[in-house]
C-alpha cells in the first residue's frame, strides 16, 4: 500500500505508528493499514471487518467532531492531525488514537436505544455504539498537555 | 483500495445506482448528492448495487436508512442489491437489515417496485 502525502508511518510486523492530517480522505488508508495488521496477527476476516469499522468510526469522529471548524478549541493553534499507535500484544490488538481537538465525555455518553434509532430510521448516532459493540475494550482519556486518546482493544479468541 | 465511484442507469420504474469502492464519511456526500438530485427529480424508487463496494461505515448506513425513510414517505424505497457477504454480516449484526430491503438479483430488486 502506497503511503499518501503528509503521512508519517513507522511499521513493523507487530506495530504501527501513524500520523495523518485529520481529513476524511485518509480514512480508507488508515482502515487498510489496521486491517492488514489484524489479519497478520491471526484475526479471522469477520473480526477484521469489525475492527476496521470501529477504527473508522473513531477516526471519523475525530475528523467530524473533534476538529469541527466552528468550535474554538486548542487545535486552532496546531494543524489538525490524527496520531495512531497500533500494536499486537500477546492475545490482543491495541489501537490508540490520539488527537488534540475537542474533548469528548465518552464515559458519560450513552446513545439512545440503538434498535429504536434503527427502527425509526434515524440517520445519525451509531458511531459510539459500533465501537462498543465491535471492540472488547473502549477507553477514552483526556489531558490538557498530551491531548485526547481513545484506546480500542480487541482480544484474539482461541477457536 | 478503490476510489469511490457511482454509475447510474434507469431500469423500468427504478433508478439503479452501482457503487464502487468505499462508502465512508468522506465519500458519502457524493452518493448523498446523487440521491438528493434523484429525489428532487421525483425518482423515489432506488436500487443500490453494492457488488463492488468494499466498505460501508455508519455515516453511509445511517444516511441510507434516512433516504429510505424519505423515499417510503413518497411511495418509493431505497433497496440494496448484491451486498458482499463481509458487508452483509456487519449490517445484519448491527440490525440495519431489519429496515433495509436486501436483494440478491437485479430483477428481483427492480421488480419489487412494480409490486408496491
Amino acid at each position: 500500500m502506497e503511503t499518501p502525502e503528509k503521512v508519517r508511518l513507522k511499521k513493523s510486523t507487530s506495530k504501527l505508528q501513524l500520523q495523518t492530517p485529520s481529513d476524511g480522505s485518509y480514512l480508507a488508508y488508515i482502515r487498510g493499514l489496521v486491517a492488514d495488521l489484524a489479519r497478520k496477527i491471526g484475526f479471522p476476516e469477520e473480526e477484521v471487518a469489525k475492527i476496521e469499522m470501529a477504527v473508522d468510526e473513531a477516526c471519523s469522529n475525530v475528523v467530524e467532531h473533534a476538529y469541527a471548524p466552528k468550535k474554538e478549541w486548542y487545535w486552532q493553534h496546531r494543524d489538525p492531525e490524527i496520531r495512531m499507535d497500533v500494536r499486537a500484544e500477546k492475545t490482543s490488538l491495541v489501537i490508540e488514537i490520539h488527537h488534540h481537538g475537542h474533548k469528548f465525555d465518552f464515559g458519560c455518553y450513552r446513545p439512545d436505544n440503538i434498535e429504536d434509532r434503527i427502527q425509526k430510521m434515524m440517520p445519525h448516532g451509531y458511531g459510539v455504539f459500533i465501537m462498543r459493540k465491535f471492540m472488547d475494550e473502549v477507553h477514552y482519556s483526556s489531558n490538557d498537555e498530551t491531548g485526547n486518546t481513545l484506546r480500542l482493544v480487541k482480544h484474539l479468541k482461541k477457536v | 483500495m478503490k476510489d469511490f465511484r457511482i454509475e447510474r442507469e434507469t431500469r423500468d420504474t427504478a433508478e439503479l445506482i452501482r457503487l464502487y469502492g468505499s462508502l465512508d464519511m468522506y465519500s458519502f456526500p457524493r452518493l448523498e448528492a446523487q440521491l438528493t438530485a434523484l429525489f428532487q427529480q421525483g425518482h423515489h424508487c432506488i436500487v443500490l448495487d453494492c457488488r463492488d463496494l468494499d466498505y460501508i461505515g455508519s455515516a453511509g448506513l445511517g444516511a441510507l436508512i434516512g433516504f429510505a425513510k424519505q423515499a417510503r414517505e413518497r411511495g418509493g424505497d431505497v433497496k440494496l442489491l448484491n451486498v458482499p457477504e463481509r458487508i452483509y454480516k456487519i449490517i445484519e449484526l448491527l440490525g440495519f437489515t431489519k429496515v433495509l430491503q436486501v436483494h440478491n438479483a437485479e430483477d428481483s430488486a427492480v421488480g419489487s417496485f412494480a409490486k408496491t
